[in-house]
C-alpha cells in the first residue's frame, strides 16, 4: 500500500527509509489510522525526521492525495529570491529597476503578484543561462549588473540598507548551505581528523582511580586511602571559516560539505563562518553572508588555543588581498587590506591552517596564494593534506 | 496487535493544552512502542508533554536529564566500587562483599526498565550529550535491554516504557538514531492556542490582562535581532509577575508601558534591545 507515495517522497529527495515505511504499515495494521488526517499525522511523524522537510512533505502529500501541483525544488528557491527582490523593490524602486534595466514606471504599474511573477521569470532566465551571454545578470557578458570572474566588472550594489543587500544576495550565485547534505567519504575524513583532539583533565576530581586507590590502601597497611582523578575531556575549540562565494569554489562544494558535516558532528565547540575570496573586517555566520556579521577584532576575546581552519582556494585578484579597499563588496571596504586582517587572525590564533582544495602543484602560479601562504601554513585539501594539517594543529 | 483500551490513550492533562495532532502522534508512538522525539524552540512545552502524559495515564515518570559529559552507562547503571571497597575494609554492612550485584545501582533508564509498572521515561535534551551517547543508546532502545558487564547479566525491560526524547536541535541527531524514533516538531503556538494555554495556567485570569499581555507578547517576539525570543514559559512567568504587582493595570500594556521586561528577555543584549524598541514605540 502507498508504494507510489513512498517513491514520490524519495523522488523529491526526502530521506525516507524502508524501515520507517514498514513501521508506518505496522501503525496502520494496528488500527491506529482511520482517516486521511490520521494517515497524514502518522506518516509524517514516522517517516520524516526533521522539521526541515515538513514543508516538502506537505507538498508531496497534497500532490499524491489531492492532486496538487508537484513541488519543484528549484521553484521554492526562486520563490524566496523573488520575494526578497520584491521587498527590495518596495524599499528602493528606482534603484532596482535601474539595475534590472527596466523602466521604473512600467514596473510600478504591476501589482505585487505580477511583480513577483516577473522577478521569478527573470530569475529563471538567470538559472538557465548562467555564465556569459547577454542576460541581465551573470558572470561575464554584457550585463549591467553582475561580476565577471575575479573582480567586479559592472556595478555591485552598494550597501544602502540591509534590504538592499537582500537583493544582492538574491542576485548572486545560488548559495549552498553546506550542512544540508554530504557525500559518503565522511568516514575517510573522520579518520584523518580523529586525532584533532585536545584532551585535558577538567572538572571536579570525581573519578575514582581504582588502581591508585588499591596501591595506596595496601601501602597504608589496609587503611583505605582513596585516590580521585579528574576526568579527561576534549576541550578543543575550532573555528571553521569557509569560502562559499563565487564560482571558483564550486567544484569543491562536495568536499567542503563533507568536512562541514563531519566537523559539526565531531567537535563540541565549533564555530563556522563564511567569507568570499578573502577575509576583511568581518566574517559571516550565515551562508548567505548578510545577516550575522562577526567582527574579527572580537576574536581576541576567544581562547587563543582555538584552532582556526580556513577553507578556500585563495585565488583572487592580487588587489583584493593587498589594496586597502580591495573588497568587491562596497560595504566591506574599511581601509584595512585583507592581508592585514589575515595577519591579525594568524597572530590571534597561533594554531591555524589554510586548506586549499586546489592541487599544491599549481599554487605557485597564483600570486594571492603565494601571499597567503606566507601568513598561514597551507595544506592541500586531500586526505594526506588533512593529516598534515592536523599534525600541524596539534603540534606543541 | 495489542487491542487498545481507552485507559492507555492520551487525551491531555490538567495543566497542558494539547493539540489534536500531537495527541495522535503520542498515541501512535505508544502503540508502536517507539520513542517519540520532540523538537522545537525552547519553552514550547516539550518537557511538559512528558509530565502531562504521565499525569494523564497515571504512570510514574522517570526523568533523565542529559548532561554534556554524560556516558550512557551512567544512565543505565552504576557499579559502586567505593562502597564495596569500604565494606571489604570494615565488613559491618549487610551487603555481601563477594556479590557484586549488591553494588550495582540502577540509573534512570535502568529504573524505568526494572519498574513494577509501565513508566514514562523522559530523556531530556539529548542533543547536549556526545554523539557517542546516542549511538550507544540505539541498541538499548531497540532491544529494550542492556548488559551489566560487571556481573554479566542482561536487564530487559519488564514493561516497555513510554519514551519521550526532547532535543533543542543544537546539533542534528545521527541518522540511525532518528530511524528508531518517531518525530514531531512543536511549532510555536498561535495566539489562539496561547490564550488557551494561559487560561489553563491562570484559571479566571482577568480578560484585559490576558488580551493585552498576549498582544504585547507577540509584538515583542517580532523585535528584530533578538537572540533568544521569549517563549511560552516566559509569557507565563511574565503574567505571573504582572498579576502580583498591585500597582499594575492591564490598560498600561495597551499604552506601550511594559514592565518586567527582564522576565521575558534573559540576555542582557536582548533586554537592552527590547527596552529600546519599547521606548521608541511609545514616543
Amino acid at each position: 500500500m502507498f508504494i507510489d507515495f513512498f517513491y514520490k517522497l524519495r523522488g523529491v529527495g526526502l530521506p525516507v527509509s524502508p524501515t520507517a515505511f514498514l513501521t508506518l504499515h505496522r501503525a496502520m495494521s494496528g488500527g491506529l489510522v482511520n482517516s486521511l488526517e490520521d494517515f497524514y499525522t502518522a506518516s509524517r511523524c514516522i517517516l520524516i525526521k526533521s522539521e526541515r522537510y515538513f514543508d516538502l512533505f506537505d507538498q508531496v502529500f497534497a500532490h499524491h492525495f489531492e492532486g496538487a501541483e508537484m513541488p519543484d525544488p528549484k521553484g521554492i528557491e526562486l520563490d524566496e529570491m523573488a520575494r526578497a527582490m520584491l521587498d527590495a523593490w518596495l524599499q528602493h524602486s528606482g534603484e532596482l529597476s535601474r539595475l534590472l534595466g527596466m523602466d521604473e514606471k512600467a514596473l510600478k504599474q504591476l501589482t505585487p503578484e505580477q511583480l513577483l511573477d516577473y522577478f521569478k521569470e527573470r530569475l529563471k532566465e538567470q538559472t538557465e543561462a548562467h555564465h556569459g551571454g547577454a542576460k541581465w545578470i551573470g558572470t561575464g557578458g554584457t550585463s549591467p549588473v553582475g561580476h565577471s570572474g575575479y573582480h567586479p566588472g559592472g556595478l555591485r550594489v552598494g550597501g544602502i540598507s540591509r534590504r538592499q543587500s537582500a537583493v544582492k544576495v538574491a542576485l548572486e550565485r545560488r548559495y549552498k548551505d553546506y550542512s544540508l547534505e554530504g557525500p559518503l567519504t565522511q568516514a575517510l575524513m573522520g579518520e584523518a581528523l580523529k586525532r584533532l583532539r585536545h584532551m585535558v583533565p577538567a572538572g571536579p576530581k570525581d573519578r575514582l582511580n581504582v588502581e591508585a586507590t588499591i596501591y595506596q590502601t595496601t601501602k597504608n597497611a589496609g587503611e583505605i586511602e582513596i585516590v580521585f582523578d579528574r576526568a579527561l575531556k576534549d576541550k578543543l575549540k575550532v573555528i571553521l571559516a569557509v569560502d562559499n562565494g563565487g564560482w571558483s569554489m564550486d567544484p569543491y562544494i562536495p568536499l567542503v560539505q563533507t568536512l562541514f558535516d563531519y566537523a559539526r558532528s565531531q567537535f563540541k565547540d565549533l564555530k563556522t563562518y563564511f567569507f568570499h575570496n578573502t577575509i576583511y573586517d568581518t566574517l559571516w555566520g550565515d551562508p548567505a553572508r548578510f545577516r550575522k556579521a562577526q567582527r574579527i577584532e572580537e576574536f581576541t576575546r576567544l581562547d587563543p588555543e582555538t584552532r582556526l581552519v580556513i577553507v578556500g582556494d585563495a585565488s583572487m585578484a592580487p588587489y583584493e588581498l593587498l589594496a586597502t579597499d580591495g573588497s568587491i563588496y562596497a560595504e566591506e571596504r574599511s581601509g584595512r587590506a585583507s592581508i592585514e586582517c589575515l595577519n591579525f587572525l594568524a597572530e590571534t590564533f597561533q594554531r591555524s591552517v589554510w586548506l586549499n582544495p586546489k592541487p599544491a602543484a599549481v599554487w605557485d602560479y597564483t600570486r594571492s596564494i603565494i601571499a597567503i601562504r606566507k601568513v598561514f601554513p597551507m595544506f592541500e585539501f586531500t586526505i594526506d593534506g588533512l593529516e598534515q594539517a592536523v599534525a600541524h594543529l596539534m603540534k606543541k | 496487535m495489542t487491542p487498545k483500551t481507552e485507559t492507555n490513550r492520551f487525551a491531555g492533562a490538567s495543566r497542558y493544552v494539547l493539540d489534536e495532532e500531537l495527541a495522535k502522534i503520542v498515541n501512535i508512538s505508544m502503540a508502536l512502542e517507539m520513542p517519540l522525539l520532540l523538537k522545537g524552540e525552547p519553552g514550547t512545552g516539550k518537557t511538559m508533554l512528558a509530565h502531562a502524559i504521565a499525569e494523564a495515564l497515571g504512570m510514574p515518570l522517570t526523568v533523565l536529564n542529559v548532561k554534556s559529559s554524560m556516558k550512557l552507562v551512567e544512565a543505565l547503571y552504576q557499579y559502586d566500587t567505593l562502597t564495596r571497597l569500604n565494606d571489604s575494609r570494615f565488613a559491618d554492612s549487610k551487603r555481601d562483599v563477594s556479590r557484586i550485584e549488591d553494588y550495582i545501582r540502577m540509573g534512570k533508564i535502568g529504573q524505568a526498565f526494572t519498574a513494577e509498572t509501565r513508566t514514562v521515561l523522559l530523556i531530556d535534551e539529548i542533543d547536549k550529550a556526545d554523539t557517542d551517547f546516542q549511538d550507544d543508546m540505539l541498541d538499548v532502545l531497540d532491544q529494550m535491554e542492556f548488559d551489566i558487564i560487571e556481573i554479566d547479566k542482561t536487564v530487559a525491560a519488564r514493561h516497555r516504557p513510554v519514551i519521550i526524547i526532547t532535543s533543542n536541535a543544537k546539533k542534528d541527531l545521527s541518522d540511525p538514531f532518528l530511524g528508531r524514533c518517531n518525530f514531531h516538531h512543536i511549532a510555536f503556538p498561535e495566539p489562539d492556542m496561547m490564550r488557551r494555554i494561559v487560561a489553563v495556567h491562570f484559571p479566571g485570569v482577568d480578560r484585559d490582562l490576558l488580551e493585552n499581555s498576549i498582544t504585547a507578547f507577540y509584538r515583542m517576539r517580532q523585535i528584530d535581532g533578538v537572540e533568544k525570543r521569549p517563549a511560552t514559559r516566559e509569557l507565563i512567568n511574565w503574567i505571573r509577575a504582572l498579576q502580583s504587582d498591585p500597582d499594575f493595570k492591564p490598560k498600561q500594556l495597551g499604552k506601550g508601558e511594559l514592565p518586567y521586561l527582564g522576565v521575558l528577555f534573559k540576555k542582557s543584549q536582548d533586554h537592552q534591545r527590547a527596552r529600546e524598541a519599547v521606548s521608541r514605540r511609545r514616543l
